[in-house]
């Protein structure tokens, strides 16, 4: 059939314009049967009345054309072979509006969701608006179409369109364009009918549109607003983001006194020492750097012989709490979740199992307060008779509700004055008295010694405020330890790589862009390794999730594959760059901003990369081949292992192991 | 200095200006803000003017405009928000303050204008033109410089007086040109208050153009401004500090606007999700979309701006139809209807 076919030119033609998935779908007697939807309107289908496309009723046709019908004509094939030109009329096919109904409810079991932290999917496609009945493609359109569309951008962005198997060019002319979908990365459909009413008025294909005049009028083919734009587009307010957390978490079961009594009962000790930490989560079910250094120094108490106390909010919560017992925490005991119960109860249930008790070794650090109203952690402090101890700098909470200090989420803002302009118009400028408030309220009434996984983020935090603190300690989460050469690289393009979650505020739309725009340069390679798939774009996508039992996948990955760089670009000051340290130990390099705290410290410290003022220099590297010197084969680098720290405990009298 | 401060809106406006006075508070607490509103509260709605966050209202129908309700007819809702300027600029200039000040409601500070009061030591007239510095391409120039050619000069979203001297000569013309030629009418040479002010430097001394970039920023002179935000928290424009932003057309149209000209200058972007912020947080829904007491005849039918032009234009229709507004038999309703066309 299909030799046959390629040899036809009304087969040809008419392949042009059968939309074979809306053939398929909307007479399901033909897809059970497994015909060829060109071959069966070109044989059978146009004279059984069936229509080829959703832009195109065959009936419609020959009842507006009369002449048609009484010659025998097939009706699609003269209107593409002349009626188009002749101005005749034609109506769109009665079957399209289910097909379209049917296809945005497939589509809609896609929903997504915002998840604080997790990597954003994919923006889906906005339908364009239609103020008219969309004018069917010509063969003009067809052919302009066919040379500017880009297949490998279209399926890639559209995983849809890519698994039915439809022909990229064919779907965008037939229906989509309509959905918005962009026929290649230089043309944003959305931004031209924004920008020209006139063509969506018209209602014609806008990308053939611009194929055919709008290019040489000097129409704009999309704006280059940058991918900033779109995180402050969809910006939510503070109170609309805690309206949206709020929504997601259902109130937990609040446990009783007795529990609390019955797991304290169970103790290592006899409650004599006893550590007591605070975080914005329970460590042992999420993961992240952060939560498995806890993890450390939860386990290197326990070894010390000594009870461990966690508290953390029963909901993941984003700012800190100004009131008083009201929400719940969760209580682990000795790394055991006991469950979920008012904060002043666990205070007081903490007080009565220790009265009587002579007090051992008994320490506490606060990791976070996000969640936590200070008032609730003072008191449970006091419960256990404790003043001194650590606060932990894992972020910068201390100085604002933002506490990535990422200014709208989009650029590092430096933690000024919380009256400044800056923070007045900043979306996160309304925390700022109340998370400085919060946290004085414990600086006040403790002793705490601040401790900083880098000297970066200790000097950020001196800066932006003045809490009474009784000392400093900056304490790596994790450090080299060199372990030989790395093995000779293979031949190969430079891979440049991506580590980790592809937000916008790791810098992924910079490393995408890069990828976009030297695609196909066959001097490089890009690679993403993290957790997330990366279809239609030009990037090799590896697995890799870094667990407690393998912490160094990511470093083991980066070396497997050969990474020679990888791009670490945090718009916003990290405390601590696990990421860096793993790409640095498996032999890569670290290309980074200036705006990335602990990464570019490391970087500029170590000779670990290259620490580049903006992004225009990134692509520069690019352009001229000078990244090629960051290369393996160049440099011949070391292989490092990598340290954990216990966190706090290393720091505590006969806590080091 | 003593400084009065007043703004021009409908109630529909009331959300923008309260973000105005709100700025204006926060940086000039020692100010009198001023509310001078054209409109009557929409029903269901109670206005409280102690609550909100201005010192006091003036009513257009208290500025004791002549035939009021029958010269507010001759113009549509902007005309007559930006006509009745004129005569409380003048009247103003008689309460006591040293200088006054007009804002858009869709302005907002966000540093302090005390630079403009110094400015007013020497000066008694000061005006922010549209651009202080040409455009170079072909787009822009249409957009932008031709645009103020035909619609004025100097943007009146913005203009301070001393309330002596020239500047008091100027409210008195400002006063009699806008009640007898504050219309839209660009072929008449007419845009209602604007194009009278090109007119400010020849006919006046003491007239100071203020070019410095901070003041009445807007996506008609985004195309040679640059917006930054430094890390020591500073808003700045070309280098210098970010008086304030006028915020026209809140919606798609300001939105295609200011992306056009602002490309990738992101900061403009965060400015705009703060100023979309501030108008939600304060924008009363029992106010109804588009409020407007004047906006109808008596039956409820809304009054189309070529009947404001018609009737404008014919002393005989004026003389016939004291009020406008009424319908029913023998009313300029009834008479549009047979005859008016």
């Amino acid at each position: 059939m299909a030799a046959e076919a390629a040899s036809d030119p009304v087969y040809t033609l008419l392949s042009t314009a059968v939309d074979a998935a809306f053939y398929r779908a909307v007479y399901p007697d033909l897809a059970e049967a497994r015909v060829d939807p060109v071959g069966h309107y070109l044989h059978s289908g146009w004279r059984e009345g069936r229509d080829p496309a959703p832009w195109f009723s065959t009936r419609g046709y020959l009842e507006l054309n009369n002449d048609i019908g009484a010659a025998g004509l097939n009706p699609l094939h003269h209107y593409l072979m002349q009626g188009w030109r002749e101005g005749r009329e034609i109506r769109g096919s009665g079957l399209a509006p289910r097909y379209y109904a049917g296809r945005q409810a497939t589509e809609a079991d896609f929903g997504w969701s915002f998840d604080p932290g997790a990597a954003p999917r994919p923006t889906p496609p906005t339908a364009v608006p239609r103020r008219r009945a969309a004018v069917p493609p010509t063969p003009g359109d067809r052919a302009a179409v066919a040379v500017e569309l880009d297949p490998a951008y279209y399926l890639g962005m559209n995983p849809d369109v890519a698994s039915s198997g439809a022909d990229p060019v064919e779907h965008f002319l037939n229906s989509g364009w309509r959905e918005g979908r962009d026929p290649n990365p230089n043309f944003s459909l959305a931004d031209y009918l924004e920008a020209y009413p006139d063509v969506a008025d018209a209602g014609i294909n806008p990308f053939a549109h611009y194929l055919a005049a709008g290019r040489a009028e000097g129409r704009i083919a999309k704006r280059n607003l940058g991918f900033r734009y779109d995180v402050i587009a969809a910006l939510p307010s503070m109170a609309d983001r805690l309206a949206r957390v709020a929504a997601r978490n259902e109130p937990p079961r609040l446990g009783s006194a007795a529990d609390l009594a019955a797991a304290f009962a169970a103790s290592k000790c006899g409650l004599a020492d006893l550590h007591v930490t605070f975080s914005h989560d329970d460590y042992t079910t999420n993961l992240g750097g952060v939560q498995l250094c806890l993890q450390r120094e939860s386990r290197r108490v326990g070894e010390l012989g000594r009870d461990h106390l966690h508290i953390f909010p029963a909901w993941a919560w984003p700012t800190v709490r100004t009131v008083a017992n009201e929400a719940p925490v969760g209580v682990l005991w000795n790394e055991a979740l006991v469950g979920y119960f008012a904060p002043a109860l666990v205070a007081q249930a903490l007080g009565e199992a220790l009265a009587g008790v002579a007090p051992g070794r008994r320490t506490f650090a606060v990791h976070s307060l996000l969640g936590h109203a200070a008032q609730d952690v003072l008191a449970l402090l006091a419960a256990a008779g404790l003043r001194e101890g650590f606060f932990w700098l894992h972020d910068f909470a201390s100085l604002c509700g933002g506490y990535h200090l990422l200014r709208d989420d989009v650029a590092d803002c430096g933690a000024p004055p919380p009256e400044s302009p800056a923070c007045t118009i900043c979306v996160y400028g309304e925390t700022r008295r109340a998370h400085i408030g919060a946290h004085m309220r414990l600086f006040e009434a403790l002793s705490l010694t601040v401790v900083a996984p880098s000297q970066v983020a200790l000097d950020t935090w001196r800066a932006g405020g003045e809490f009474p603190h009784a000392g400093e300690v900056v304490h790596p989460h994790a450090s080299l330890t060199p372990a030989g050469p790395a093995p000779a690289p293979g031949k190969g393009p430079f891979r440049f790589a991506y580590l980790g979650v592809p937000a916008p505020h790791k810098g992924w739309p910079i490393f995408r862009n890069l990828a976009l725009r030297f695609a196909g340069d066959p001097r490089y390679a890009f690679l993403y390794l993290g957790k997330q798939p990366m279809p239609g774009l030009p990037i090799e996508a590896h697995p890799v999730s870094v667990s407690e039992d393998t912490p160094l996948a990511m470093r083991d990955a980066v070396q497997e594959l050969g990474v020679d760089a990888a791009m670490i670009w945090s718009l916003c000051r990290e405390t601590f760059s696990f990421t860096a340290h793993e790409a640095v130990a498996a032999g890569a390099v670290v290309v980074t901003g200036p705006d990335s705290g602990n990464v570019a410290a490391f970087v500029q410290a170590g000779g670990h990369g290259r620490v580049l003022p903006d992004e225009a220099a990134l692509a520069a590297l690019f352009e001229t081949g000078e990244i090629l010197e960051l290369a393996r084969a160049r440099r011949n680098p070391r292989l490092h292992d990598l340290t954990f720290s216990a966190l706090t405990v290393d720091l505590l009298e006969g806590g080091r192991p | 200095m003593k400084v009065l401060c007043y703004s021009s809106f409908t109630f529909s406006y009331l959300n923008r200006a309260r973000v105005l006075y709100q700025t204006l508070r926060r940086f000039h607490p020692d100010w009198e803000l001023v509310a001078l509103i054209t409109d009557e509260p929409p029903a269901g709605f109670t206005f409280d003017p102690a609550s909100e966050p201005f010192d006091r209202v003036v009513y257009a129908k208290d500025l004791g405009i002549p035939d009021f309700r029958t010269w507010l007819f001759k113009h549509d809702v902007v005309e007559v928000c930006t006509a009745v300027k004129g005569p409380f600029i003048h009247q103003a200039c008689g309460w006591g303050a040293d200088a006054v000040i007009y804002l858009d409601p869709d302005t907002a500070l966000l540093s302090s204008l005390h630079p403009l009061e110094e400015m007013l030591e020497t000066s008694d007239i000061l005006l922010t033109p549209h651009l202080v510095d040409p455009n170079d391409e072909r787009t822009a120039i249409w957009d932008n410089d031709l645009s103020a050619s035909r619609t004025g000069i100097f943007n009146l979203g913005f203009v301070a007086i001393r309330t002596s001297g020239e500047g008091a000569r100027f409210a008195r013309w400002w006063n009699d040109r806008l009640l007898a030629f504050c219309y839209d009418d660009i072929p008449r040479g007419l845009f209602v208050d604007q194009r009278w002010c090109d007119h400010v430097p020849a006919l006046f001394d003491k007239v100071k153009v203020v070019r410095d970039p901070g003041y009445n920023v807007a996506s008609w002179n985004l195309s040679k401004r640059k917006l930054a935000i430094g890390k020591d928290g500073a808003i700045t424009v070309n280098g210098v500090p970010l008086r304030f932003w006028h915020f026209t057309k809140l919606g798609p149209t300001g939105d295609l606007m200011t992306k056009t000209y602002a490309g990738d200058n992101y900061p403009v972007y965060e400015l705009w999700a703060w100023y979309k912020r501030q108008v939600a947080a304060v924008t009363d829904p029992a106010i109804p979309e588009g409020w407007w007491a004047y906006g109808t005849y008596a039956d409820g039918a809304p009054i189309e701006k070529r009947h404001r032009v018609l009737y404008r234009d014919r002393p005989d229709l004026q003389a016939a139809f004291p009020d406008p507004y009424a319908s029913g038999r023998g009313a300029f309703r009834a008479w549009l209807a047979t005859e008016g066309g």
